[in-house]
């Protein structure tokens, strides 16, 4: 290598990419120009971009990485259907995405430099999709020749917030459901155990609903103060103003629900009219985001509105995989009775019921023996003596009319006395 | 010999990592991994169909539509459904929205960047590129000046967002061909796409409550019931599209061709093609004949040979071997099987490197995705497929009927948009067809079950190709699932004989001038628009006792 | 007649007010609490939900109200007596109950001919009776965590989330009716298959003669026949 002393290293990865500093000045003439600044601030430009590959390590936009874990990039598509701005302008005009593997321009070893140097440079924020995945030693992840959890890592430990969005990224998702082949978990709760303190918003979903993280990222980025996103989270880290109410809540079939008007085979005529889909498992009632306010892509539509019971995609507890929307919400179709402990899955209704029916039919049977043994009338007479006294005489606690055969005390001032304590004193 | 490794490749879905052997400037070997696992089979095991269905569309946050849908046909086969004719129309245009929203977000906003330069924009002269629009016939949506205006503002910031890396200086600063006008053009397409794609998912959204992840497919049928309104606005966003598309996607392509003819060069692929077929055909229904049902769709099912010799596919001839690959054993297993075990080593070419299996037909590996749908739908005579094909040979420069000139990394990307205007044409056709059924006083949409214990396959097509769902259901509960995706076929290690998958083979012979940045290697990627979390997935040993993980509400153990 | 004399310092008119919201507010809060789950009159929908809320609150703040008058209340410790004591007294341990709990069970399942001598309460009786604050509490707690209007409380939420979200907080809520309804069939019976003088002394406050018991002695003393 013939790297000498005068040369910068920013000089020296242009001569290892084979271009020279000229054309290198060329290109930023021709983008100084472009934008209409004087040829003065073409140093500028030029030296921004010397600091790294990223270009300017500050400026209007928020540098933001965008790490996909163990993903579907189901969420990233959805981001890419943001309409409020429309993904172009929030990736050119709000945020600096400097690593994005569905979006980034470069590829390979330039990406990775792309975000090496942004977690250098600071003050950005992580966004991460997909689950962590502990399977085989984090192998069960790989990506740019090391294990996923260490690219979670790094990038996280420097980022002013970790943004977990999608299922998967807050619990583990689908991936966490029985028998978790893969031993995913969510992103706070991995960073917990691992011991990074960055703080953790979650925002649940499958895929995340792009205008969440709008929701998520005017905070920061638009309202500049890291606090205002901290301070509206909840138990969950979950922005409270989009998951403490249920998708019932703010159902727009809420009016056929409280009706009674219900849909009981999907494709029907009650579907077309808009009736509510509880019969047929829809799990809005413990579900919590606000999908029906929201609404997806572009507004238009969403899962109740296009007849769909909710499958409750956003049920995502961060401490426990375990608590996970397939596992909790199967069968999606079906209304709920089972409840799960352990390996266990107990029918409650049908133990209650059954529960219910036996005590029922034993105090039938009972009745017939209370019949039969004449107690239906006041009972059986009294017992004569305690038992326990019978057999412990020194220490009776009754006393009775015969230490040894017992029987009553019979005593004409003591009914009067207990009969009518007014006479008592 | 040097090694030249793209890890990860960006603007694909998933995870994936690309190894090659360059020598004289070439690639000589080359080993595809796909880097991540999640096991999906096992997921489902012990479900019921219709929430497999749910659930194995989150595989793919690109294509969730054809995995619910290969899932509910599936589900449909093994129930012993057949799904009525407002089903399959509502189902064609939910997977049509799909197609058209994963192929103008693949070739605009994934692999478009490997030819245009956002960046060299800003040395256009606007007038000068309103000029070339008009010469070239490129479509002219938004305004170049504005858009002129915007990209300098961006430039001035200095941040690079999604342009960091320093790519565009690839290859020495030749990769990028230096035509600021064009690159103006396409850049103002590459902005309209991100809202096209979106507009696609829209239709998607209307039809399925969400996309990516749709919520209406299951099997026997769908739950979406269409009304006046929402036919009126699914019409006017499948018209939009349509127009946009047809204006647009077919010049721009052609104007990469011109200036990249290199890139028709390399890239070939192993040759052979699947496709199982997508869109079902309106000659409804076919009874019990999957053969002919497959044959009849919009895009019909083929395996094309070295010579393009069309055979109609055969379940048994579908194997994955684990050799080379992070499983159990160096087995071979014949579909539907049920029966694989993950095991990590280590990430060795020269022995297991990658969480793709790798599947063969017929003992060979095959190319899956447009072009062997689009070959399969010239080879049996859509009509559309046919004329549209020979045309574009002609803009090419070939013969008519000559498919061998697709054969490379640049014809492979160009011929998707034959696939797009089709897809595009037919959505609005699909609209109509549906209007037309409801008018006759249709109105079914969703079937029960016939039997709840059976077994059923289904055969599809994702955006990237051929798509097989299978599962044995007993008591309404999945017994066994495997799932055989598209990129799965493309990104397959080396087989059992020793030979590499598709994309390796397509990598090979790929000119590589700077191994940092191996511009042409990833522009071979990009053209099979590979989709790596799908790839990887797992299916079950009969016990399914492997895993020692216990999920309880009270916590994991 | 055998039992003993039911007299009104057995439940003073307080309680037996307690008791007729408990009835009322246990039965309108199953009925309600069906057409929920089942909505089989869902044009009931709405005012099912309200009431079951309203019937929830009220069942509460019931339950509060008696366990603190308890402490301020007098009521027999036995039947067949007026004597009075402070009310809590009658559910600790009595010594007219000791070492009667086995005697008590085996009379129910009549492998003792004779009635167990007792206080006002037997031992499963009692055991039974001091369950049920806590499944009423038990309930509401469940209840808020269901409610939208309490359910982020973080106390709230966090107990939903240790049973492993709000599913499994609707099924246990739900399952944990039964065990009111199991409790209020042997309830009923138990109070009436020896004849209605326990329930005609709890609902419309009618008392009824019979033996009378001494507390201090625990035991039996003659009979009252001024009281018919």
């Amino acid at each position: 290598m013939e790297n000498q002393a005068t040369m910068s290293e920013f000089d020296s990865i242009l001569a290892s990419r084979g271009v020279s500093r000229r054309s290198f000045m060329k290109l930023c003439a021709g983008i100084a120009a472009a934008a209409g600044l004087s040829p003065l601030a073409v140093p500028r430009v030029a030296s921004a971009l010397e600091e790294s590959v990223i270009g300017a390590t500050s400026g209007d936009l928020y540098p933001v990485i965008w790490i996909e874990g163990a993903s579907c990039t189901g969420c990233t598509e959805s981001f890419a259907q943001v309409e409020t701005p429309d993904v172009a302008s929030v990736v050119l005009d709000l945020i600096s995405l400097n690593y994005s593997e569905t979006l980034s321009a470069a590829a390979g070893h330039s990406v990775e430099e792309a975000k090496a140097q942004t977690i250098k440079a600071g003050n950005y924020i992580l966004i991460y999709e997909g689950a962590v995945l502990e399977a085989f030693d984090g192998n069960a992840l790989r990506v740019a020749g090391e294990v996923g959890t260490t690219a979670l890592v790094e990038a996280a430990e420097s980022a002013n917030a970790v943004v977990a969005v999608g299922s998967c990224a807050v619990n583990g998702g689908w991936m966490a459901a029985a028998p978790n082949p893969a031993q995913a978990l969510g992103v706070q709760q991995y960073l917990e155990k691992v011991g990074v303190a960055t703080p953790v918003v979650n925002v649940p979903g499958c895929p995340v609903n792009p205008e969440w993280v709008m929701s998520v990222l005017v905070d920061v980025v638009v309202m500049k103060d890291m606090d205002l996103l901290l301070n509206r989270l909840n138990d969950f880290n979950m922005p409270g103003d989009l998951f403490n109410q249920t998708i019932h809540d703010n159902c727009e079939r809420r009016g056929h629900f409280e009706n009674g008007e219900f849909v009981y085979e999907f494709g029907s005529e009650e579907e077309a009219l808009g009736y509510c889909l509880y019969p047929v498992g829809c799990k809005g009632p413990q579900t919590r985001a606000m999908c029906g306010v929201t609404l997806w892509n572009n507004r238009r539509s969403w899962c109740v509105q296009a007849g769909a019971p909710c499958v409750g995609c956003c049920e995502s507890n961060p401490h426990n995989p375990g608590d996970n929307w397939v596992e909790v919400n199967t069968p999606f179709y079906k209304r709920m009775r089972d409840l799960r402990i352990g390996p266990l899955n107990l029918q409650p209704t049908t133990i209650a019921v059954t529960v219910t029916g036996l005590v029922a039919a034993a105090l039938v049977v009972h009745g017939f023996g209370m019949k039969a043994s004449g107690r239906m009338d006041g009972g059986a007479p009294f017992e004569k003596i305690r038992k326990w006294d019978s057999k412990h005489p020194q220490q009776e606690i009754g006393t009775y009319a015969d230490p040894v055969t017992g029987g009553p005390v019979l005593d004409e001032e003591l009914v009067h006395k207990n009969a009518d304590p007014r006479n008592n004193d | 010999m040097t090694r030249s490794v793209i890890d990860p490749i960006t603007r694909i879905e998933g995870h994936l990592r690309v190894e090659m052997e360059v020598e004289n400037g070439k690639v000589a070997d080359a080993w595809v991994s796909g880097g991540c696992f999640r096991g999906m089979e096992l997921v489902v095991q012990n479900r019921t169909p219709e929430d497999a269905a749910q659930i194995v569309e989150r595989i793919c946050g690109v294509c969730p539509v054809s995995h619910a849908h290969a899932s509910s046909i599936a589900g449909d086969k093994a129930y012993g459904i057949t799904i009525s004719n407002n089903a399959r129309i509502i189902r064609n245009l939910l997977e049509g929205a799909q197609f058209l929203h994963s192929h103008i977000l693949w070739l605009y906003n994934l692999a478009a960047l490997d030819y245009v330069n956002p960046l060299n924009a800003l040395q256009a002269n606007v007038d000068d590129a309103y000029g070339l629009a008009l010469e070239k016939g490129l479509a002219l949506h938004s305004d170049l000046n504005q858009l002129y205006d915007k990209l300098g503002a961006f430039a001035q910031n200095g941040q690079l967002s999604i342009f960091s890396g320093n790519w565009f200086e690839a290859d020495g600063g030749k990769a990028y061909v230096d035509a600021p006008e064009a690159n103006l053009i396409l850049t103002s397409h590459y902005l309209e796409a991100l809202k096209m794609q979106a507009r696609a998912s829209e239709m998607a959204a209307l039809l399925g409550g969400k996309m990516p992840h749709v919520m209406t497919s299951i099997p026997g049928g769908n739950m979406w019931v269409p009304t006046e309104s929402k036919l009126d606005d699914l019409l006017a966003m499948a018209i939009e599209v349509r127009d946009w598309v047809n204006d647009t996607v077919l010049p721009d392509t052609l104007v990469l061709a011109e200036l990249y003819p290199e890139a028709m060069t390399f890239g070939k692929g192993c040759g052979r093609y699947i496709a199982w077929g997508v869109f079902e055909g309106n000659g409804w229904p076919y009874g019990d004949d999957y053969i002919e049902q497959m044959k009849n769709r919009y895009l019909p099912m083929g395996v094309l040979d070295e010579k393009f010799g069309v055979t109609d596919v055969q379940e048994d001839l579908i194997q994955e071997y684990m050799g080379h690959s992070w499983y159990q054993g160096d087995d071979t297993y014949t579909s539907p099987y049920f029966t694989t075990d993950p095991a990590f080593t280590d990430y060795n070419v020269d022995d297991r490197y990658t969480w793709v299996k790798c599947p063969t037909y017929d003992g060979k590996p095959m190319e899956a995705g447009s072009m062997s749908r689009i070959f399969a739908a010239y080879v049996r005579g859509v009509p559309f497929i046919k004329q549209n094909v020979d045309a574009v040979l002609g803009l090419l420069g070939a013969k008519p009927g000559d498919l061998s000139a697709f054969q490379s990394t640049l014809g492979r990307t160009a011929i998707r948009q034959i696939e797009t205007m089709y897809v595009a044409d037919l959505m609005v056709e699909w609209v109509t067809e549906l209007a037309e059924a409801i008018k006759g006083g249709d109105s079914e949409y969703f079937r029960a079950p016939e039997r709840t214990t059976g077994e059923g396959s289904g055969f599809w097509e994702a955006p990237r190709g051929a798509l097989y769902h299978s599962e044995k259901v007993v008591d309404g509960k999945i017994e066994g699932y495997q799932i055989i995706i598209p990129s799965t076929w493309n990104l397959a290690p080396i087989n059992a004989k020793g030979e590499h998958g598709p994309l390796e083979q397509a990598l090979i012979g790929v000119p590589v001038e700077d191994i940092e940045m191996p511009i042409n290697a990833l522009r071979t990627v990009h053209s099979f628009d590979p989709c790596t979390a799908c790839a990887v997935h797992v299916t079950d040993r009969a016990t399914g006792k492997h895993f020692e993980t216990v999920t309880s509400p009270w916590g994991v153990k | 007649m055998a039992h003993l004399a039911h007299y009104r310092e057995a439940h003073p008119l307080v309680f037996v007010i307690t008791h007729w919201i408990n009835l009322v507010a246990m039965v309108m809060l199953i009925l309600t609490g069906f057409l929920i789950h089942f909505p089989f009159l869902p044009f009931l929908m709405g005012i099912a939900r309200g009431c079951h809320l309203f019937f929830g609150f009220v069942l509460f703040f019931n339950c509060i109200a008696r366990v603190i008058m308890a402490f301020f209340v007098k009521t027999s410790p036995t039947g067949g007596t007026r004597q009075q004591v402070t009310d809590y007294k009658t559910w600790l341990p009595q010594k007219d109950n000791r070492h009667q709990a086995l005697e008590w069970i085996k009379y129910y399942l009549f492998l003792k001919k004779d009635h167990p001598l007792g206080a006002k309460l037997g031992v499963p009786q009692k055991i039974s009776y001091l369950l049920i604050p806590v499944l009423i509490i038990v309930m509401f707690w469940t209840g808020l965590c269901l409610w939208g209007v309490t359910m982020n409380v973080p106390v709230f939420a966090a107990t939903t989330n240790l049973v492993g979200g709000l599913m499994s907080m609707r099924i246990i809520h739900y399952f944990m009716m039964y065990v009111f309804i199991i409790f209020m069939f042997i309830h009923i019976y138990l109070a009436n298959v020896e004849g209605f003088e326990p329930t005609k002394l709890m609902f419309i406050h009618k008392e009824h003669g019979g033996l009378v018991y001494d507390p201090d002695l625990h035991n039996i003393v003659g009979e009252d026949h001024d009281v018919h």
